[in-house]
C-alpha cells in the first residue's frame, strides 16, 4: 500500500495552488489534511498526477465571524472547529457534532473545508454545512464563485467542484438567537464513520416550531436536508404526537442502502429513532432559549 | 513542480537533510531512510495509529503524511521520549502498569498519550478511553493501559 | 529429590511475583528489532499480484511494461519456481482425509481471492507495487460452491480435483446412546449456533526476510511466525537443505493469536527467491493482504440438541458441525484443527454421559482458516452454553444453578468427556461459585429486575468453559498430525562471566516469557535474574524446537527450564563444593551467591564460573565440568484449566448497540508465574472476546470477493469497547506436572463470546430471543427483535 507516483506543488497562495490544478490536466488533487486523501492514495484507488499542497498558504486556518456567518477557511483542522468559542458560543450544533469526529489524532489533521470536499456520505462535515444553509468559496485560475451547499455536494464522493477550482473557505449561517438544537449520531465505535446522524435546528415561536431544519447523514449517497420533513414540522407545536408523525414521513421517505453494517431495514429504524431524539432535544433546548410562557 | 525534493527537518533535536521522492511516506522515511525504526506500520490507512508520531507537537499518522510535507517541520518519535535505563515518564508508567505486550502499538500510543498529557482533558475514564480510542492495541485489553494514563493524568493534574 | 534442591515449592522467590518485564525497556524506547526493522545491504522487496477470482484457471499471465519499471529486478510466477521447491504437505492420519498441496504462488489455478498469483521483486516496495499495476492475468473463472453448505454437497465444484471431494475431513466422536436419551428427555432444546468468519489481525502484519549465504550455501528467515522450529523444518525439506544450513529466527514478533502459527505462502517464495536470486529477499503484507490472506478462523455451523431431565441434570448431546475450513488445509495443523476441536470440546466442563458430535471440514474458495486463540473452543463453548441458558430457561432454573449442578465435582477427576477429553483436577466448581462471588451475582440480578422492571435491556450472562493446555505427547495438538508437539527443550550455560544464557525452542511474541521463564530459572538456579539472557525464537537454539502455540510455553518452557536449571545448579554446587571444600549438601544459592550453611562461606556464581571455565588446574581435570545443561520436558498428557465468565449487557432499543456494563472472570491457572502477566493476557483475550461477539466479522459475497478488506469495515475493540474487567484467580489443587503452571494464554476468547451471547438473550428474554449467531452487531439485533415481534403480534 504505497501511493503512486506523482508531481508535488507546494502551494504558496491560492493562486499558485489553482494554477497548479489547472496544470494538471484534470487529475490533480487538493491535499489539505490528508486524512481522507491519503488512505485512498496508499490504496491506489487515487492517483493524482499533481497533488497541490495547500497547508503552507497562509491565512487560511482561520474561523471568523462576518455578518451573520462563521467563516472556517481551508485550513481549519477539525480540532480548531472543536475548540474554537466562536463555534461553541454561535453554532452549538456543530460544537456538539464535532465531538464523533474520528479521533484526537485525525482531528489534528483533518480539515472542515476538505471533508467537505471529500464529500463522504457518513462524514458529519458535509452534513453540518447543508444543516447550517452552507456556502462554498471557490477559486480558480478563472477567478472566484460562490456556491450553495446543497448544490455543492451532488453525490457519494463526488462535488460540483471543476478539475482546477479548489475551496478556500466555507461559510456557515449563524442560527437565530435561541434556536434548539440537537445533534444524534450512531457509529459502531467511537470515531468510526456513522450509520446514521441527524442534525436539526428549530426555533420556537408562538409555541410553534419556525424555521424547522433537518439533516441527516448515512441513509443515501450524500447528506441531505430533509426539506419536505422539515415542512411538515413547521409551525406545529412540539408534541410527541407530532414527532411521531413527522418521524414516520421521515422513515417513509427515505430509500437507504443495504451495505455491510446495517441493512436498508435497520437504516431506516436508526433514521427514525435518532430524528426522533433530536426534534425532542431540539424543541426542548428552543424552548429554554426563549423562554416563552407556557 | 517535481517528484523529488530535498527536505530538512528536526526529528527529536536533531536536524536532518535528504533527498526524498514526493510519494514517500513520513513513516517509511523515519523508519528506512533514518532508521528511526521505533515508529510501526500497521495499516497504512490512517485506522490503526501504530505509525503516530507528534508533528510540530502535535499527534500525526505518518502513514499519511508524505515526508515533502514535513520539511522544516519538528517531529518527535519513540526514541525522542527515552532511552533504555532511563524511560520517559509516559515509558516509566507502561512498565509499570503493564501497557504493553508484544510492542507492536506500543510507540504509537505513548506519542499519542504525550499529546493527550499535553493538550487534553482526563480528567474520568471515559475520557482517557474515548481519547485513546484512535490507537488499536491487539493484546492488552487497553486496561492496563488506561491504568498507565490514569496515573499519569492525576500526576499531571487538570489541564489549565 | 535430595536435600539440596530448593525447589520453586519450597522457596519462591520470583514465581509468583508482579515482576516488571524484561522485553519492556527495548520495546518502549522503539529499540525493538521486528522483521521490517531490518534492511540488509542489497535487499529487495516483494509485491504480489494476487488472485481477485475466487476459483479460476491461469490462462496466461501478461507482464507488459513491467519490467520496464525503474527499479524492478524480476518477475515470477509459478512456472518460472516449479523446480525450485516441492511443495509443503499437511499430512494427517485422519481417515478419509486428503492433504492439500501447499505452494509459494498459484499453479495452474486459483482458489481464492487474495492467492498470491505473481511475485514482482524490486528495490523498493513502491516500485514493485508500480510494476504491478502493468501485469494483467487471463482468468478463466470456474464454478464455485462459495458456502461451505454448497461446497459439502454431491456434485459441488472441485477446489482440488484431485481429493474428488471437497469434505477432506469427516469424524464423529460418539458414546453411549445419545438418540434414546433424546426421544426419552424432558427438556430438549437444540439451536443451529454459528461464529461467523475471523481473522486474528496481529498489529504486526506478516512479514519475512530471506538471507542466502553464498559461502555456506544457507538460508536464514526471519520471520514474523510463532513456530519458527516447525517452519525451519518443513522448508528445510521443500527446499532439500540439511538443519545445519536453514535457519529460522523469529525476532521481536508484533503479536499472532494464531495467525502466524502456520506456514505462508509468501514465507515459502521469499526463501525460493533469495536463494535463486541470491540477495536478501523482503516481503511485508499490507494490511489489506493480511486482512484478505492471513489465516482466519471460526466460521462453524453447529447444530445441536441437549438432553436434560427435570431437575436440569444434562442426559445427552448431539451435535452436526460442518466448517468452512477455506482452499487449503492448512501447514502444520490441517483444516481438522478448528472445527474438530468444536466436537472434541463441545461436551464442555459437564458431566454427561451420552454425547455423538459429527464433524465436516469442507473446502471453499477462501483463505485457509487455521489456528486461532481459543481454537474450536469459542465455537463449542458458545454453542453449548446458549443450550445450558435455554435449558435453564425452560426449567425455569437460574442459569448459575444449571451449571453448578452439572460442573464436573472435585471428586470426579478425572473425568472422561463424552469426547474422549479427559478432564484432569481443575477449579470447574469454585470458578463458578468465584465469579457468583466476585461480582454478588443476587445483587446484580436485582439490579438486572429493576432495570427490566423500567422497560429496558439489561441481561445477564454466564460462560463455563475447560481447556486443556501445556499438552505433552500423549495428545497431537491437531488431529492426526504427525508433528511432535508434546516435548520442549530447554538448553542453559553459565560462562565464564558468571552470565546465565537460557535457550528455549518456544517463541514469544507478546507474552513476556523472556520474564516469566527468566523468574523460573533464577528461582531454580539460585542466581538473579538480571544475570539471566532468555532466547527463543530461533530454530538454531536447541535441537528440536516448535514454538509458542496451544498454552503451551508456561507450562513445558516452564518444566524444561526447571529441570535443566536443575542440572546445572548441581553441576554449581558440585564445583563450588570443591573450590570451598565443603560437602555440596552443605550449600545454598540465592541471588547469585552460595553460600555454606556450616561456616557462612559465599563464593558468587561469577566466581565459580570463572574458576571452572578460566582458571587451569583450579579444578582437578577429572572432576572439572563445563556448566551447562539441556534436559527436554515432556508432561505427556494435557493439563486441564477451568474458567467461568459473566457478563452484564445493556442494549439501546433506538440503535441495538450493545454495551458491556460488567465483565468478570474467575480462572483457575494453577501456579501463577506472574500476576501481572497473567492479568493482561486475561484482558486481551477478553478483548478479542468481546470483538468476536459484538465486532468483528470477515464478509465474502456470494462471489467469494472480500467485503472487509479495510480496518474501516473490520471492526476490532477499541479502549471505548472495552469495559473495566474484574479477575478471580482460583489456584485449585496444582496439576501434577513440573512447577504446577497451567496454560492461560487463550481462555478469555473462549469465555466472552459465550457469556455475552448468554446476556444479550437474557436482556431480550421478554421477547423469547435466543441468539445464534455472533457478532451480534446492531442489524443482526435489529433483525432478531423485528422477527420475535411480528410472531408474537402475528
Amino acid at each position: 500500500m504505497k501511493p503512486a507516483r506523482f508531481d508535488y506543488v507546494r502551494a504558496e497562495s491560492i493562486a499558485h495552488a489553482v494554477e497548479a490544478l489547472a496544470g494538471a490536466g484534470g487529475d490533480g488533487k487538493v491535499l489539505a489534511g490528508g486524512q481522507s486523501l491519503m488512505p485512498m492514495m496508499n490504496f491506489r484507488l487515487v492517483k493524482p498526477s499533481v497533488l497541490v499542497d495547500i497547508n503552507r498558504i497562509p491565512d487560511l486556518d482561520r474561523i471568523t465571524l462576518e455578518a451573520g456567518t462563521l467563516r472556517l477557511g481551508a485550513l481549519v483542522r477539525h480540532r480548531m472547529t472543536a475548540e474554537d468559542v466562536l463555534v461553541a458560543r454561535h453554532i452549538p450544533v456543530l460544537h456538539a457534532a464535532m465531538k464523533h469526529v474520528a479521533h484526537l489524532t485525525v482531528r489534528n489533521r483533518g480539515t472542515f473545508c476538505g471533508s467537505v470536499c471529500h464529500a463522504d456520505p457518513a462524514a458529519e462535515m458535509p452534513m453540518m454545512t447543508l444543516l447550517l444553509d452552507g456556502t462554498i468559496h471557490i477559486a480558480s485560475p478563472r477567478g472566484t464563485r460562490t456556491m450553495p451547499a446543497r448544490d455543492f455536494l451532488i453525490g457519494s464522493l463526488a462535488t460540483a467542484l471543476e478539475p482546477d477550482e479548489m475551496v478556500t473557505a466555507v461559510d456557515l449561517a449563524i442560527p437565530a438567537d435561541g434556536t434548539g438544537w440537537a445533534f444524534e449520531e450512531f457509529s459502531r465505535r467511537h470515531g468510526d464513520y456513522a450509520l446514521a446522524a441527524v442534525a436539526v435546528l428549530m426555533e420556537r415561536r408562538d409555541g410553534r416550531a419556525r424555521n424547522v431544519r433537518i439533516a441527516m447523514m448515512g441513509i443515501a449517497d450524500t447528506a441531505l436536508r430533509l426539506s419536505d420533513v422539515e415542512a411538515a414540522l413547521e409551525g406545529r407545536e412540539g408534541t410527541a404526537e407530532a414527532f411521531d408523525e413527522v418521524v414516520a414521513r421521515l422513515k417513509a421517505s427515505l430509500a437507504p442502502n443495504s451495505d455491510l453494517n446495517a441493512s436498508a431495514d435497520y437504516r431506516r429504524h436508526l433514521a427514525g429513532a435518532l430524528a426522533r431524539r433530536a426534534l425532542a432535544d431540539a424543541w426542548d433546548r428552543a424552548r429554554e432559549a426563549h423562554m416563552e410562557p407556557a | 513542480m517535481e517528484d523529488r525534493a530535498t527536505i530538512t527537518l528536526t526529528v527529536n533535536g536533531l536536524t536532518q537533510t535528504r533527498a526524498v521522492d514526493a510519494r514517500l511516506l513520513l513513516s517509511d522515511f523515519l523508519r528506512h531512510d533514518l532508521g528511526l525504526t521505533g515508529t510501526h506500520v500497521g495499516c497504512e490507512h490512517g485506522v490503526c495509529g501504530a505509525c503516530t508520531i507528534l508533528l510540530d507537537g502535535r499527534s500525526a499518522r505518518s502513514c499519511l503524511t508524505l515526508a515533502i510535507q514535513a520539511d522544516g517541520a519538528t517531529i518527535e518519535t519513540v526514541e525522542g521520549l527515552g532511552r533504555m535505563g532511563d524511560l520517559g515518564r509516559v515509558q516509566q508508567a507502561f512498565r509499570d502498569h503493564h501497557g504493553l505486550q508484544c510492542g507492536f502499538c506500543t510507540p504509537g500510543f505513548l506519542m499519542t498519550i504525550t499529546d493527550m498529557l499535553r493538550h487534553h482533558p482526563l480528567e474520568t475514564d471515559d475520557q482517557i478511553r474515548e481519547a485513546l480510542s484512535g490507537n488499536i492495541c491487539r493484546c492488552t485489553g487497553y486496561q492496563h493501559i488506561v491504568d498507565a494514563v490514569r496515573e499519569l493524568a492525576r500526576a499531571r493534574g487538570p489541564l489549565t | 529429590m535430595t536435600a539440596f534442591d530448593a525447589s520453586v515449592e519450597m522457596r519462591p522467590k520470583l514465581v509468583g511475583q508482579r515482576i516488571k518485564r524484561t522485553e519492556d525497556p527495548r520495546l518502549l524506547t522503539g529499540s525493538g528489532r521486528y522483521v521490517d526493522d531490518m534492511n540488509p545491504q542489497g535487499v529487495l522487496h516483494v509485491a504480489l499480484l494476487r488472485s481477485d477470482q475466487p476459483h479460476a484457471r491461469i490462462r496466461s499471465i501478461d507482464v507488459g511494461e513491467a519490467f520496464a519499471v525503474p527499479g524492478v529486478v524480476a518477475i515470477f510466477d509459478a512456472g518460472d519456481i516449479a523446480g525450485d521447491f516441492k511443495p509443503a504437505i499437511p499430512t494427517s492420519r485422519m481417515k478419509g482425509y486428503y492433504a492439500t498441496p501447499f505452494r509459494p504462488l498459484a499453479e495452474g489455478k486459483v482458489r481464492y481471492v487474495g492467492e498470491p498469483v505473481v511475485a514482482v521483486v524490486a528495490e523498493s516496495r513502491y516500485a514493485a507495487e508500480d510494476a504491478l499495476e502493468l501485469i494483467s492475468i487471463d482468468y478463466e473463472p470456474l464454478p464455485v460452491a462459495v458456502s461451505k453448505d454448497e461446497a459439502a454437497v454431491d456434485g459441488a465444484p472441485l477446489l482440488h480435483e484431485e481429493a474428488g471431494t471437497n469434505v477432506i475431513i469427516s469424524r464423529t466422536f460418539a458414546r453411549g446412546d445419545v438418540d434414546a436419551v433424546i426421544a426419552a428427555a424432558p427438556v430438549v432444546v437444540k439451536g443451529r449456533f454459528r461464529m461467523t468468519r475471523k481473522t486474528p489481525m496481529p498489529m504486526e502484519t506478516r512479514s519475512y526476510l530471506a538471507e542466502w549465504d553464498r559461502r555456506r550455501q544457507a538460508l536464514t528467515l526471519h520471520s514474523s511466525t510463532n513456530i519458527p522450529g516447525i517452519i525451519c523444518d518443513v522448508l528445510g525439506t521443500c527446499l532439500d537443505l540439511p538443519g545445519n544450513r536453514i535457519r529460522v529466527v523469529a525476532p521481536d514478533v508484533g503479536g499472532s493469536f494464531g495467525g502466524k502459527g502456520s506456514l505462508n505462502h509468501e514465507e515459502m517464495l521469499v526463501c525460493v527467491l533469495a536463494r535463486k536470486l541470491e540477495r536478501p529477499v523482503k516481503f511485508v503484507a499490507d494490511r489489506m493482504e493480511d486482512l484478505t490472506a492471513m489465516s482466519q478462523a471460526f466460521d462453524e455451523t453447529i447444530e445441536a440438541e441437549l438432553a436434560v431431565d427435570a431437575d436440569g441434570h444434562l442426559l445427552g448431546l448431539k451435535a452436526d458441525v460442518i466448517g468452512d475450513i477455506g482452499a487449503y488445509s492448512i501447514y502444520p495443523w490441517t483444516g481438522a484443527l478448528e472445527p474438530v476441536q468444536v466436537v472434541s470440546f463441545l461436551p464442555g466442563p459437564y458431566r454427561m454421559e451420552h454425547y455423538r458430535g459429527r464433524v465436516r471440514g469442507v473446502l471453499t474458495p477462501k483463505p485457509p482458516t487455521g489456528p486461532y486463540r481459543g481454537v474450536g473452543r469459542p465455537s463449542s463453548t458458545f454453542a453449548m452454553e446458549r443450550l445450558m441458558d435455554m435449558a435453564a430457561r425452560k426449567l425455569g432454573m437460574d442459569p448459575a444453578e444449571i451449571r453448578r449442578r452439572n460442573l464436573v465435582t472435585a471428586e470426579e477427576f478425572p473425568y472422561r468427556t463424552g469426547s474422549g477429553i479427559i478432564w484432569d483436577r481443575s477449579a470447574f466448581q469454585e470458578c463458578l461459585q468465584g465469579v457468583c462471588d466476585l461480582v454478588d451475582y443476587p445483587a446484580l440480578v436485582r439490579q438486572r429486575d429493576a432495570a427490566r422492571a423500567e422497560g429496558r435491556w439489561v441481561g445477564i450472562g454466564f460462560a463455563s468453559y475447560a481447556e486443556l493446555t501445556g499438552i505433552g505427547s500423549r495428545i497431537a495438538v491437531a488431529p492426526g498430525m504427525p508433528i511432535n508437539t508434546g516435548t520442549e527443550t530447554a538448553s542453559i550455560r553459565i560462562d565464564a562471566t558468571g552470565a546465565v544464557t537460557a535457550a528455549f525452542g518456544i517463541s514469544s511474541h507478546g507474552q513476556g516469557l523472556e520474564t516469566t521463564l527468566a523468574q523460573v530459572v533464577a528461582d531454580e538456579l539460585g542466581c538473579r535474574m538480571e544475570d539471566i539472557e532468555i532466547q527463543h525464537g530461533d530454530s538454531a537454539l536447541v535441537p528440536m524446537g516448535t514454538g509458542t502455540y496451544a498454552s503451551r510455553s508456561a507450562v513445558l518452557g516452564g518444566g524444561a527450564a526447571t529441570k535443566t536449571a536443575r542440572v546445572v545448579k548441581t553441576k554449581v554446587l558440585k564445583a563450588a563444593a570443591f573450590l570451598m571444600d565443603v560437602p555440596a549438601e552443605d550449600l545454598e544459592a540465592e541471588g547469585g551467591v552460595i553460600r555454606a550453611r556450616s561456616s557462612n562461606a559465599t563464593m558468587t556464581f561469577r566466581e565459580v564460573a570463572h574458576a571452572v571455565y578460566a582458571q587451569m588446574g583450579r579444578i582437578p581435570h577429572e572432576q572439572r565440568e563445563d556448566l551447562v545443561g539441556s534436559e527436554s520436558y515432556d508432561p505427556y498428557l494435557g493439563t486441564a484449566c477451568a474458567s467461568t465468565h459473566l457478563a452484564m449487557v445493556e442494549i439501546d432499543p433506538a440503535t441495538f448497540a450493545v454495551t458491556v456494563t460488567r465483565f468478570a472472570v474467575a480462572e483457575d491457572c494453577g501456579r501463577i508465574i506472574n500476576p501481572l502477566i497473567v492479568d493482561g493476557q486475561v484482558h486481551g483475550a477478553v478483548a478479542q472476546g468481546i470483538g468476536a461477539a459484538l465486532l468483528e466479522e470477515v464478509v465474502h459475497d456470494d462471489g467469494g470477493q472480500l467485503l472487509t478488506a479495510s480496518l474501516a469495515d473490520y471492526l476490532v475493540p477499541i479502549a471505548s469497547t472495552m469495559p473495566q474487567i474484574e479477575i478471580l484467580h482460583v489456584e485449585a489443587e496444582l496439576p501434577n506436572n513440573i512447577g504446577g503452571f497451567r496454560g492461560m494464554g487463550e481462555g478469555g476468547t473462549i469465555g466472552a463470546p459465550a457469556a455475552i451471547a448468554n446476556a444479550v438473550s437474557d436482556a431480550l428474554a421478554p421477547l423469547g430471543i435466543e441468539v445464534d449467531t455472533l457478532p451480534v452487531a446492531p442489524d443482526r439485533l435489529f433483525r432478531l427483535v423485528q422477527a420475535a415481534r411480528a410472531s408474537a403480534s402475528g
